[in-house]
């Protein structure tokens, strides 16, 4: 009897005690949110969408952005402890077994506006406009285009990954688009972010930081103008430049004096120039310390930044460029300076380290105008435009060019060297460089031959040009994990032999 | 109810272990620390691409060792390539060919180190092959599609496979090792007889001659011969040996080392196997000719020899002739000069070095020199000139503890006397300072000299500071050592030239002295390094305004320097 009530006695409480218990058995995570749960309102979207913005300032992206725009050209030289991948790089020793051939900074971020872009438009939020909604989509679509864009320019071609890998489901084995479709696809995405961004975020404020943090109309205009540059469309570029230029938004900071120069458009950032800038700042700081001014700097500027450039006078050491000696290089070590500078003669700490990474300023919005008006036939503007820039600059008469005006050629060659100089170091060079030899199907192959002359270890000169007579080998190889992982990629011919 | 049976329930146990455990597979033991093949294994792995290499490997009896642990680089021929070799040597299958030829094949594409494509130049490999010759790489473009090439004989088709032992570069085609010597190589080109008459005049053939391998001399293992054409001998009016010898051979006897043809042919012999890429990379060659060097410098893509600036005066040099150049022989290498060089005689040749404006690194900065001071002060150093960290510049070297100042002045005790106003301040002495720190002179014209150190003396603090250096030059001290802080003891001129001291500036001064460090043969016309190494103390106020290499035979005291520039003699005279 005593045994049967005991058996009841466990038979009840096993009852109450296991049933009590029903969180054992949920799948969902307790510590944070799933999908399901948070595509709900406005705000959801707006958090994913400043996402976006954060995974740009995520290391090593910004990082990367300025080796692959600097290293491959004339105007950086190794540093005193600079790593093994990136001298390889700027000899051109490339292998796919090299981390900087990685394309996955990209990809994380695209990965970011792919998920706003699938997702966003399922938010049922009664409080949501569509035109709200579809602002919030064309900033990650703009992103996303620019993103493409340092892809196009970088690899060539990629695989376009348009939707986000959110589950295991989505894994996708893509194989590689040509550069015609990863182009279309930019221009697409930039086509629906000009309809669909605001032109402000702060209408009444004059210096709104979001207006340069964030993707507006203007921004999409600068991506849509180099990316017509890019593919030679010079038509397209003008309209792009000259919807920027007209809605009298930017202009350029005046050179009055070099302190307040750069004090207003590097030191401070945000300013009336910028158009885009990845927003570092004292929470969020920038890889750039290590990098351009601690002791062991991995980067400094290479002599004929100074000496052939900008140019020196060395009668009067007043009369200078002011982007120049303490603008973009300190003259006395050859520090890149433009993102360390502080006060005077005086480089950021590490705690200050937080300049901003200038994707588009109006001084850029200038000199692609010039360019595209160069190429048709209108150089005298062209010309005009350069010397405005130069102005600005104070930039010494012996850097000066006199090209004749009808030869399209000669004035763009000199915009070229005058984009060197307003860009230095600000992740353009190579593309610059690139953008020019490749015109009308490699025209001028001479430019990017003769940069090497230059710049390539006197040992291996003669071999560095002959891997620049291949056109493929303009492009990086897509990394080895890459490959691995995904068995449709084809590599780039000129790195597998 | 019924009692369990406690044997029966164990019974039950050990069966249902037995079933459940039955389950379990035998782990399969690894008995190898990598899958990676090794050479020999990588190649029977892809038969379809190396099978006649591998039967050549067998052949030779290189399969095994190939499959051993070690570190090798091998360039391995595919199947089309071994094809295209037998084809030319118009036979069908490698057991055709004599062993010890493809022996000797096998040791020329074996190179016993790992060397990857980023390790390529445009010269030579770092490392000898087996056969005992180097190979050579670069780049060739053809149709756009751009290969890396090996000894300009084959293509690399797939770089870079790393297996166990070593890397494997897959190349289209069999590389052969060269078969001429040097003076062969020469013989037998036309274009060269005139050179090469020369050379077997002056008996300088048969050094040229000699294989690596049985060659005792390490000095002439390897050469390098810079030769001149008969259009370039004709270009100046050479045009036979006869008229070279009549030039040239002042004793009659080509033979005579001391003869000036025979230096003439040995001034065109560089030591070592140097290609292109090897003499671009460095600024001076020795050749055969005792103590003569030739120097080298890069232009855009030309490689120029004895291009040189000599007080001020450019002279042009010669160029090389990329087309007919880096031809490998058995014993060295082979390049055309387009001009005529020869020794230039050059009497030794006083330098009144101004370190400040003579050292290129400082005056590439705008707006400093000889206008205002850089980084004066103890807290300026680390990020004057040289900051902190440089531990190599194009004329200064150091281990990059401290920076180095630049300082001018107009007036004052420091700055109003010292030559053009100026002087470099170099923190020295250990351990927070630079232990030592080197110069890279002007050019100097082989001969001896006496060196003087001329500086502005000053002890950074009152009672205790010293800083007491060791002078060499490329190396070799000089006898006498020299005091940054202590000035010159008084006397009269002639008093002090025998203790080795001298007032060097033109504007009276007693702070500013110059020092002599000792007596030294310059034995190269170059620019040499001269090294201050700390022995005593350590202070920041090493004021060195300059160095002097006067030639022993000449006045030791005049010009004096001012400090607007002028040199100027015993009674205020300009003098150069």
């Amino acid at each position: 009897m005593l045994k049967k009530f005991i058996h009841t006695i466990l038979l009840t409480s096993t009852l109450l005690l296991g049933t009590s218990c029903n969180k054992w058995l949920e799948l969902a995570p307790q510590d944070g949110i799933i999908r399901q749960e948070f595509w709900k309102t406005k705000e959801d979207i707006q958090s994913a969408v400043v996402g976006i913005y954060s995974s740009m300032l995520t290391d090593p992206l910004v990082n990367n952005l300025f080796i692959w725009g600097e290293l491959r050209a004339d105007m950086v030289a190794p540093g005193f402890i600079i790593q093994f991948n990136e001298s390889n790089l700027m000899t051109n020793e490339i292998l796919s077994s090299n981390p900087l051939t990685s394309w996955r900074p990209i990809y994380k971020t695209i990965n970011y506006c792919n998920t706003v872009i699938e997702f966003a438009p399922q938010v049922e939020d009664p409080t949501l406009t569509t035109e709200q909604r579809n602002a919030y989509l064309a900033e990650a679509h703009a992103v996303r285009g620019l993103m493409y864009f340092y892809l196009l320019r970088i690899w060539g071609e990629v695989p376009l990954k348009l939707t986000p890998t959110s589950s295991d489901a989505t894994l996708e084995q893509l194989p590689k688009n040509t550069k015609e479709e990863v182009y279309n696809q930019i221009i697409a995405d930039l086509t629906f972010a000009e309809a669909n961004a605001v032109s402000t975020y702060e209408p009444n404020n004059p210096f709104s930081k979001q207006d340069k943090g964030r993707i507006t109309k203007y921004t999409v205009n600068a991506i849509q103008a180099d990316v017509y540059l890019w593919n030679e469309k010079y038509e397209d570029c003008l309209t792009a430049c000259n919807k920027i230029i007209a809605s009298g938004k930017y202009r350029l900071v005046p050179g009055t004096t070099q302190a307040s120069w750069f004090g207003d458009l590097y030191l401070e950032g945000n300013s009336e120039e910028g158009i885009f800038e990845l927003q570092f700042d004292n929470q969020k700081l920038n890889s750039f310390f290590p990098l351009f001014i601690d002791a062991n700097r991995r980067f400094i500027a290479a002599d004929k930044v100074l000496n052939d450039m900008y140019t020196i006078d060395f009668g009067d050491a007043n009369n200078k460029d002011i982007r120049g000696d303490m603008g973009s290089v300190r003259a006395s070590d050859g520090a890149i300076w433009k993102y360390v500078g502080w006060t005077g003669d005086d480089a950021r700490t590490l705690n200050q380290s937080y300049a901003h990474w200038i994707v588009y300023r109006y001084a850029d919005i200038l000199l692609m105008k010039a360019e595209a008006l160069a190429w048709t036939n209108r150089g005298q503007e062209a010309l005009d435009i350069v010397n405005t820039i130069r102005t600005r600059a104070h930039a010494l008469v012996t850097s000066s060019q006199d090209p004749d005006p009808t030869s399209a050629l000669d004035v763009s060659n000199y915009i070229l060297a005058e984009r060197a100089r307003e860009f230095a170091f600000e992740g353009k060079r190579w593309f610059d460089i690139l953008r020019h030899a490749k015109r009308e199907n490699y025209k001028n192959l001479s430019i990017l031959l003769d940069m090497v002359v230059e710049s390539a270890p006197a040992d291996r000169q003669q071999t560095i040009l002959n891997k620049f007579r291949d056109f493929n080998s303009h492009y990086l190889p897509i990394n080895d994990y890459e490959l691995n992982t995904d068995k449709n990629l084809v590599q780039n011919p000129f790195y597998i032999k | 109810m019924k009692k369990i049976n406690f044997t029966n329930s164990s019974l039950f146990l050990v069966v249902l272990l037995l079933v459940l455990l039955g389950g379990c597979k035998e782990e399969p033991i690894v008995y190898n620390t990598t899958e990676d093949v090794n050479i020999t294994g990588y190649f029977e792995k892809y038969p379809e691409e190396f099978s006649e290499f591998k039967k050549i490997l067998d052949i030779t009896g290189t399969s095994g060792f190939l499959q051993a642990y070690g570190s090798y680089t091998i360039f391995a021929p595919n199947n089309a390539g071994v094809e295209a070799f037998l084809k030319a040597k118009g036979k069908n299958s490698v057991e055709e060919l004599d062993v010890e030829e493809l022996k000797n094949i096998v040791k020329f594409h074996l190179l016993e180190d790992t060397i990857s494509t980023p390790k390529f130049t445009d010269g030579k490999l770092p490392r000898l092959t087996m056969y005992g010759q180097y190979l050579t790489t670069g780049a060739q473009n053809s149709n756009n599609v751009t290969r890396i090439t090996v000894n300009r004989q084959a293509n690399v088709v797939k770089p870079n496979v790393l297996v166990g032992n070593g890397v494997i570069h897959v190349i289209d085609n069999v590389l052969q090792p060269a078969s001429q010597t040097l003076a062969q190589m020469l013989e037998s080109n036309p274009n060269y007889s005139i050179f090469t008459q020369a050379l077997k005049a002056t008996g300088l053939f048969e050094s040229l001659n000699k294989i690596p391998a049985t060659n005792t001399d390490v000095e002439t293992q390897w050469l390098t011969v810079v030769a001149e054409s008969n259009q370039t001998l004709a270009s100046k009016g050479f045009n036979s040996f006869d008229a070279l010898k009549a030039r040239y051979s002042h004793t009659g006897n080509p033979a005579n080392p001391a003869d000036s043809l025979n230096l003439f042919v040995k001034y065109h012999i560089l030591k070592e196997a140097k290609y292109l890429a090897d003499i671009v990379s460095v600024s001076s060659h020795a050749t055969l000719a005792p103590l003569e060097i030739v120097t080298s410098s890069l232009l855009g893509q030309r490689v120029l020899l004895n291009d040189a600036v000599f007080n001020g005066v450019h002279e042009p040099g010669v160029e090389i002739n990329r087309q007919s150049s880096d031809l490998s022989a058995r014993n060295g290498v082979l390049h055309d000069s387009q001009g005529h060089f020869v020794i230039k005689v050059r009497k030794p040749q006083r330098v009144d070095w101004d370190v400040a404006a003579e050292c290129s690194d400082l005056a590439k900065i705008p707006g400093v020199l000889r206008q205002r001071s850089l980084g004066t002060g103890a807290p300026a150093y680390n990020d004057s000139f040289a900051p902190r960290g440089f531990t190599e510049l194009n004329d200064l070297r150091s281990p990059g503890v401290t920076g180095i100042g630049y300082e001018y002045g107009t007036s004052g005790s420091l700055y109003g006397a010292a030559w053009w106003g100026d002087f470099l301040t170099i923190p020295l002495g250990g351990p927070n300072r630079n232990p030592w720190i080197e110069l890279r002179s002007p050019m100097i014209i082989k001969g001896t000299y006496k060196v003087w150190i001329n500086y502005r003396s000053r002890a950074q603090s009152a009672n205790n500071s010293q800083n007491l250096n060791e002078v060499s030059i490329d190396g070799v001290p000089l006898p006498r050592l020299m005091n940054f802080v202590q000035g010159r003891p008084s006397g009269t001129e002639a008093e002090l030239e025998g203790q080795g001291w001298k007032a060097y500036t033109a504007v009276a001064s007693s702070n500013h002295s110059g020092r002599l460090v000792g007596t030294i043969e310059i034995k190269t016309t170059d620019r040499h390094w001269v090294k201050f190494t700390t022995i005593n103390g350590t202070q920041n106020t090493n004021h060195l305004d300059m160095i002097q290499f006067i030639p022993v035979s000449e006045n030791q005291l005049y010009p004096k320097f001012h400090m607007d520039g002028r040199k100027l003699g015993p009674n205020g005279e300009p003098m150069q």
